[in-house]
């Protein structure tokens, strides 16, 4: 694996350090302990989840033109335990040696004594900005508070090594708004995960925002899952992928990005950078059947940027795609699925059509509803311009209204609305597979060798009373 | 044998024919009220939806012919094909609001017994929703539409026909409670015909005329009643002025069956839409093939024909224009054209031309009225 910079090294770490807790059994806990001592910071990683193998370091490649041997020597050092180990393992790693043999020192091990704990430990100095480094990581824990993977607390420490010797400490839990349980799926995480991060504007808040989100009507979310079969050739994959939708009445708090969504995305239990596939996949959706117009998807390194044609003033779209292989670690090689992402996000769009009458209508029945006021006020206009006095009672029985005379047209007009807007509504969710055609006005009119003027005065019973043509 | 096997068969096809009862205002507001009850039913139901309009088709698909056996006349029907008129479809939305809109406008006009035209409901259509109604051609074609759904005739919506139509000759036309009008005394304007088909049923009407003429043009018509031509053979003269409306074959037919033996005979300019004219008066109209097959006439073709042609220069015979073209073709197609008008038919084609009728007073002013004296008296129609 290529490093590029000190900071990419060290999220590159601290991720691993995650994997490992993840993978473990039990709580861990995963520290980042920053001391500053200007201008060379002292970084140690440490983690309670299961042993490291040496290859997971030893395949960090670090070339001359990523990281200046003036930020970093090269030099790791790695404490490391498994929990069937009965000591503790110490190395020391030289990156930038160029003989492979001088590469790794062992130094002596730790004995244990019997105890029984797994974890690893990994210290690095570099020469870098502070604020540089503080930034970076931040953002990674706050991208990885999305994914909510249980039983991992990080915790970030600084200590400023200068006059004041300030030590801080930020704590990285999962915050609990919606309760989840241990046992709760992935998605169901990630879902709680973009939640919160919604909640709190894009993680520029510490809590979630209250004027703006003041009832759950506010935020609309929905998943999609697509996993792919497992076979010899390829690893078994799973798309996730989660929607908000967030109606804000005014932008109370700060601008809202406007017609733009950053879809972020995750791959394997990590943030990632978006792929080629997952960019193919969101151009290739028929955003038209959501009533919702792409214009473009670019790649903005740490996510994904849609920019919508037009979106209501107050309608906000939040996305995320987490791709991971069934089984970790993957001995696969990567391959990130157009297919599996598209289905994943359509399943995910889907779902939030079903479960929400009226959201994101495709642009075809947002135009038909646009007729359903003229509809109903023809048909209103019928009934009360009528004289019979059963025909009225009759509708407003269907309509569901009171049967008191005093009904104004704009009631019985907003009530046919109402309804001829709802069977739109509804229709759209289904897919055009399933529509059927409409039933006939008149269900009697079926070729058929019957006198259609008999089926028709139902109403006035009273015989034949056509009109006749004087033959 | 055959004959009446071929007999049995046409007294099936009659129960293919669909059309629309004349119906009074009443019947037709239960018919539209039943229209929206089973709208709503099916909008409230627990699997609700909005249904579709089923509207018979008025193609020439779904036309059929019916040949008379006993009589002369042979008329087009429409028969059972539909087409839908569905709110869902992003093109036809508007045509299916249409239907119902002019649904409510004819059912307050039946409450309010009034009667209007065509053109005076297509301005309240207007004034009232500009966005769907555009021309008067849509107007009236939603309307056919409505004739198509509720299955009465344009009449029994209250929609009167316009009163295009001229009556002139040995006719008395009297409206009941009023003075008898003789048609002979009307001038060169003649006696213009109503669009109230109820006032059109109640005329008396008394002639001693031996023929009917059907005249297309109105100014042939004016010049045949200025010259008194109906005097010189006891005749009727009617026209509609162009394409005949309802109220004109109305009457026709009304007369047709007062005085069957007088022959109708029609006097047409010799180019497609002459012909398409005498078909109609003869056969009906798909366009308004629920009603107009009740008025069709047993017209014979008199004149322009093929062998006039000699009695005219040749400078007045003009090329066909595509439009002709086109309803000759519309012509060759349909079912009903007997053998010798399709000879007519494509002598014109061949000839690539056409004649008015006009072009027979190259022979003087008076020449018309000697020209249909002598074709009538000789017999000379097919």
């Amino acid at each position: 694996m290529d490093i590029s910079s000190v900071q990419k090294l060290c999220i590159h770490l601290i991720s691993s350090a995650v994997q490992r807790c993840r993978l473990s059994e039990g709580l861990c806990r995963l520290s980042v302990v920053l001391k500053s001592s200007p201008p060379i910071i002292r970084v140690s990683i440490s983690d309670t989840g299961t042993g490291s193998c040496l290859e997971e370091f030893q395949d960090l490649k670090c070339n001359r033109e990523g990281i200046g041997t003036e930020k970093w020597d090269g030099l790791l050092s790695i404490k490391t335990t498994s929990i069937s180990d009965n000591k503790i393992y110490h190395y020391h790693l030289n990156l930038r040696g160029s003989v492979s043999a001088r590469r790794l020192t062992r130094l002596p091990s730790i004995p244990k004594n019997d105890a029984k704990f797994s974890g690893t430990e990994v210290c690095l100095s570099i020469s870098e900005t502070i604020d540089a480094l503080l930034k970076d990581i931040k953002h990674y824990f706050q991208k990885m508070l999305i994914l909510k993977i249980p039983s991992v607390a990080a915790e970030l420490v600084i200590e400023r090594g200068d006059a004041s010797g300030l030590r801080c400490e930020n704590v990285f839990l999962p915050n609990e708004c919606s309760p989840l349980n241990f046992s709760s799926s992935n998605v169901e995480r990630l879902k709680s995960g973009l939640e919160e991060y919604v909640l709190k504007h894009r993680n520029s808040l510490n809590n979630k925002c209250d004027s703006c989100f003041c009832s759950r009507e506010k935020l609309k979310i929905s998943s999609g899952v697509a996993s792919s079969m497992e076979s010899h050739r390829s690893p078994g994959l799973i798309v996730e992928a989660v929607i908000a939708i967030s109606e804000l009445s005014e932008s109370l708090c700060f601008r809202s990005s406007g017609n733009k969504t950053e879809v972020l995305h995750f791959k394997d239990f990590s943030p990632s950078s978006v792929s080629i596939a997952s960019l193919n996949a969101l151009t290739s959706i028929d955003w038209r059947s959501y009533g919702l117009t792409l214009v473009s998807a670019v790649d903005q390194v740490d996510h994904a940027l849609i920019e919508w044609e037009s979106l209501p003033p107050y309608l906000h779209i939040d996305m995320v795609i987490h791709c991971y292989h069934k089984q970790y670690p993957g001995k696969y090689k990567y391959q990130p699925d157009r297919h599996l992402i598209k289905k994943g996000v359509k399943l995910a769009l889907d779902d939030l059509k079903e479960k929400h009458t009226g959201l994101l209508l495709s642009a075809h029945a947002v135009k038909i509803c646009s007729y359903a006021p003229d509809l109903a006020s023809s048909i209103a206009g019928i009934i009360l311009s009528s004289n019979d006095l059963k025909f009225r009672s009759k509708c407003s029985t269907l309509l569901e209204l009171s049967q008191s005379q005093a009904i104004g047209k704009q009631t019985v007009e907003d009530r046919i609305k109402e309804k001829i807007i709802s069977v739109i509504e509804t229709n759209d969710r289904k897919p055009e597979k399933i529509k059927e055609a409409a039933p006939f006005l008149f269900e009697d009119d079926r070729p058929q060798d019957l006198d259609p003027a008999d089926l028709y005065l139902e109403e006035h019973a009273g015989g034949d009373n056509v009109f006749s043509f004087p033959d | 044998m055959d004959d009446l096997s071929k007999s049995s068969m046409k007294f099936f096809s009659d129960q293919q024919l669909c059309f629309a009862d004349i119906l009074l205002p009443h019947e037709v507001q239960a018919r539209i009220q039943v229209a929206v009850l089973n709208f709503l039913k099916i909008l409230s139901s627990p699997d609700p939806a909005i249904s579709d309009l089923p509207l018979i088709n008025r193609k020439s698909s779904n036309s059929r012919v019916s040949e008379g056996i006993l009589t002369d006349v042979s008329w087009i029907f429409l028969s059972h094909s539909f087409c839908s008129r569905s709110l869902m479809k992003a093109n036809a939305t508007k045509a299916f609001i249409r239907v119902w809109k002019v649904m409510e406008m004819c059912f307050e006009f039946l409450t309010q017994e009034k009667r209007v035209t065509q053109r005076e409901l297509f301005y309240k259509l207007l004034c009232d929703s500009p966005h769907y109604f555009s021309s008067q051609l849509q107007v009236n074609r939603t309307i056919q539409d409505v004739v198509a759904l509720l299955r009465c005739s344009r009449y029994s919506l209250g929609i009167m026909a316009s009163s295009k139509g001229l009556v002139a000759g040995r006719i008395l036309l009297q409206e009941p409670n009023q003075e008898a009008v003789d048609c002979s005394a009307c001038g060169s304007s003649g006696y213009a015909i109503s669009g109230d088909l109820n006032l059109l049923e109640s005329l008396i009407m008394k002639t001693d005329a031996r023929y009917i003429v059907v005249v297309e043009k109105h100014a042939i018509f004016q010049r045949l009643a200025e010259d008194h031509v109906f005097n010189q053979i006891p005749s009727i003269l009617l026209t509609a002025k162009g394409y005949p409306d309802i109220a004109t074959r109305f009457l026709l037919h009304r007369m047709s069956r007062a005085f069957p033996d007088l022959p109708i005979l029609a006097l047409v300019d010799w180019n497609p839409a002459g012909l398409a004219i005498l078909s109609t008066y003869k056969f009906g109209s798909i366009g308004m093939g629920l009603e107009a097959y009740r008025y069709a006439c047993n017209v014979k073709w008199l004149g322009l024909r093929g062998d006039d042609l000699q009695l005219i220069p040749q400078q007045s015979l003009a090329p066909l224009k595509p439009r002709d073209l086109q309803i000759a073709r519309s012509l060759i197609s349909s079912t009903t054209l007997q053998d010798n008008y399709r000879q007519e038919l494509a002598v014109m084609m061949q000839s690539g031309q056409r004649a008015e009728i006009e072009a027979l007073y190259f022979n003087g002013y008076d020449y018309l009225g000697k020209y249909l004296a002598k074709k009538i008296v000789q017999a000379n129609y097919i």
